[in-house]
């Protein structure tokens, strides 16, 4: 029976958080004068009860779906790799510059998403050597790499890919380098099959391979894992590898999925934030490859749905967000708990040791 | 006892408020809250539906991704009379979502999607600059400034109408000058893009080497860029141990003249948003609305130079939007009235002047489209000194 407990507990818990977020949503649009019932009503109908809601929200799973794997499989390792939102910028620059190229249909896509992996490797590999052979911490390093191609990419789009005739954004990815749209007149496109297969993959190799286990073990306790002949370098790169492979990835399948523009617009309006909210995705989906699908699906329904809470319910746009990261927040809370227990425990037995 | 029912029904009917139509405004990830273009759509909508009976529902969008969604989600719901998208940025996705609903009345603004449902505003920018170009061009040789100055932003070809316009009016105004005083003036235009429509920091380090090099105003053509703009004069006013210009600067889209106390800003090229969206509403209301271009201009009022009683409109608009309070405004209309007082009354009428010889058709702005179009205005008016 125990089993059984240790499978549902969570699935309890962020059941119980979520309501609790919902309520505490509910509260602040009363305060502020507007009706609860109608906004949810909204939220809801629109985002998971209808077909073209549901694509809408797997179509926005679809980048933090990759960049949530990317916090995960770091998390798992016992690294905090802020590093997804540069990660991705660089996938997204990848994708594009490819599109400079000319290939055949199919092929085309397939090398522009091997390329951004790569490029997302490349991004990672300075931080990931800083971490592995200097003890540079991780957050500290990431959160500068962010910034570096936060602006490298906004010089990139100004000057070097900008489309010649229409400044404010990209060359448009070329149509050999598509991801083909799963329904016609929604934007669900191929990529959440790309996500969703890379959330599987990491699943198998953090469960059921050697290296992923020693993966594990590092996080779960980096003495031990040491002493059992695990190698902390081995593991910072690998783990950094696989997140740069998975954030490259989710900038390409947004620019090369994502209709009408298939382009990056300048000042990044349409890829900033997707590093972040995939940390947030991470801790709904209690940082495992498998939770994290339904974890980016409900984010993305919150997002679809958010959009009809200001045309049918007529609450505005900052309300919106406002309820939208309270319900993220009280989903996040059962996993930020237990890794602040972490936290904790590890300062203890440091402190111990000293 | 039917027949009385009959009544009460229709009496209730009748006492029921009409909702003559329901109008989707949506907004490009700049949103509200720019004292601009589009606080300026949402005022233009406001006013229309206070008219005409009718009922707005606003949306923002949160990223560039969800211009189409959003689209999309306002033409499905079907209960919209007239969806109108504000910014250029909602082309592509309008184009799209226009042909997937062909019976959903569409309006864009700043940008032309050829589709047989959508109404494109746009607007004769030149035509304003060239005013405001004008304007600045005369203060420059009277005040023995060496230059004028503008700062953009992206460079896209709505931008061109701008810089165009400002060319053609400067040079305009240094022969005006050269006529009613009888000397030349040697004037040249600082201008630059900054590449960017929302970075205020660049506006602000842009338009400080403009005024340090003696720019005698400096065109805003980068929306909220502007707010750097305005720190920059205000900055080297506060230098010279002064509080009116020169130098200025010029505003745009909304009036802007407002902004820094009224003493700052000599004049705005306003460019209309709410008027076209008003415009857009209006059709739909009257039954003449149909597809196409709408071009709006001096003409009908769609460009302009602000005047007096564009500042008292402004000045409510920026108290709405509680930039300013109640107390500042006899302070602003009174520092605004000194500012204008302070400037030769030739130069005004000149302005008008050259307003006069657009309306009638005596003088064409030449209106760049392209680069290759914008390189033959600069050719003709380089304005270097």
């Amino acid at each position: 029976m125990s089993w059984v407990w240790r499978g549902f507990r969570p699935v309890l818990e962020s059941v119980l958080a979520g309501l609790i977020g919902l309520g505490v949503g509910a509260l602040i649009m009363r305060a502020w004068g507007y009706h609860p019932w109608p906004a949810y009503v909204a939220l809801f109908k629109e985002s998971f009860g209808s077909g073209y809601g549901l694509a809408s929200a797997l179509a926005n799973a679809t980048p933090l779906i990759l960049t949530a794997l990317t916090f995960a499989v770091g998390a798992r390792a016992g690294l905090f790799v802020i590093g997804a939102e540069g990660m991705m910028y660089m996938g997204a620059m990848a994708a594009v510059a490819l599109s400079l190229l000319r290939f055949p249909s199919g092929f085309h896509a397939f090398l522009a998403l091997f390329c951004a992996a790569a490029a997302g490797i490349l991004w990672g590999l300075i931080p990931a050597m800083l971490r592995a052979y200097r003890g540079v911490h991780e957050v500290i390093s990431t959160i500068m790499f962010n910034w570096l191609s936060h602006f490298l990419s906004f010089y990139l789009v100004a000057n070097i890919l900008v489309d010649p005739i229409r400044a404010e954004k990209t060359l448009s990815i070329a149509k050999t380098s598509r991801l083909p749209l799963l329904l016609r007149g929604t934007d669900l496109s191929l990529g959440i099959v790309v996500a969703a297969g890379l959330a599987l993959v990491f699943y198998v190799f953090l469960w059921h391979t050697v290296a992923g286990y020693e993966v594990r073990a590092a996080g779960a306790n980096p003495h031990a894992a040491r002493y059992g002949g695990v190698s902390p370098q081995k593991t910072v790169l690998l783990v950094f590898a696989l997140g740069g492979i998975a954030a490259g990835l989710a900038g390409a399948v947004e620019v090369m999925g994502r209709p009408p523009t298939y382009a990056v617009y300048s000042g990044l309006t349409n890829l900033s934030g997707f590093g972040f909210d995939g940390i947030g995705v991470a801790m709904i989906g209690r940082i495992h490859p498998l939770g994290i699908i339904p974890a980016a699906i409900f984010y993305g329904g919150l997002q679809a749905g958010a959009r009809l809470m200001q045309m049918e319910a007529g609450v505005p746009f900052e309300m919106v967000r406002a309820v939208q990261g309270v319900i993220v927040l009280a989903l996040a809370l059962p996993e930020l708990t237990r890794i602040f227990r972490v936290l904790l425990r590890g300062w203890r037995l440091r402190g111990e040791r000293a | 006892m039917k027949r009385l029912g009959l009544v009460v029904v229709l009496v209730a009917f009748l006492a029921l408020p009409v909702l003559a139509g329901r109008v989707a405004l949506i907004l490009d990830v700049g949103g509200r809250g720019d004292l601009s273009f589009n606080d300026m759509g949402f005022k233009g909508t406001e006013e229309a539906c206070a008219a005409f009976g009718w009922e707005m529902v606003e949306i923002q969008s949160a990223t560039s991704a969800d211009y189409l969604p959003n689209i999309r989600n306002a033409a499905r719901s079907g209960k919209f009379d007239l969806i109108i998208c504000v910014g250029f940025l909602l082309a592509d996705a309008l184009n799209e979502v226009a042909a997937e609903f062909p019976n959903q009345r569409f309006a864009i603004i700043d940008a032309v999607v050829n589709q047989p449902n959508v109404l494109s505003i746009v607007f004769e920018e030149q035509e304003g600059s060239a005013l405001v170009g004008a304007l600045a061009g005369m203060l420059a040789a009277e005040y023995g400034y060496p230059y004028v100055g503008v700062v953009l932003g992206i460079e896209i070809p709505v931008l061109y109408h701008f810089e165009g316009g400002y060319r053609f009016g400067i040079d305009w105004g240094l022969k005006k000058y050269a006529e009613v005083t009888g000397k030349t003036a040697n004037v040249g235009l600082l201008w630059v893009y900054t590449g960017t429509f929302s970075d205020i920091a660049k506006g602000k380090a842009a338009a400080e080497a403009q005024l340090e090099q003696g720019a005698v105003a400096v065109y805003n053509v980068a929306g909220p860029l502007g707010i750097g703009i305005l720190e920059a004069v205000a900055a080297k006013l506060a230098k010279e141990n002064r509080e009116a210009g020169p130098p200025f600067m010029i505003g745009v889209d909304a009036n802007q003249d407002w902004m820094g106390d009224g003493n700052k800003v000599v004049a705005s090229m306003m460019k209309r948003v709410d008027v076209g969206c008003y415009t857009a509403i209006k059709m739909v209301h009257e039954g003449t609305f149909k597809g196409g271009v709408l071009s709006l201009g001096l003409k009908n009022k769609g460009v302009a130079i602000s005047r007096y009683q564009d500042l008292l409109d402004f000045i409510d608009f920026g108290i709405k939007a509680g930039a300013i309070t109640e107390a500042d405004r006899e302070r602003i209309i009174e520092n605004w009235k000194k500012m204008r007082a302070s400037i030769p009354e030739w130069i005004w009428k000149a302005v008008d002047e050259l307003e006069a010889k657009i309306l009638s058709g005596e003088i064409v702005v030449p209106k760049p489209e392209t680069r290759e179009e914008m390189l033959a205005v600069r050719a003709k008016y380089p304005l270097t000194r």
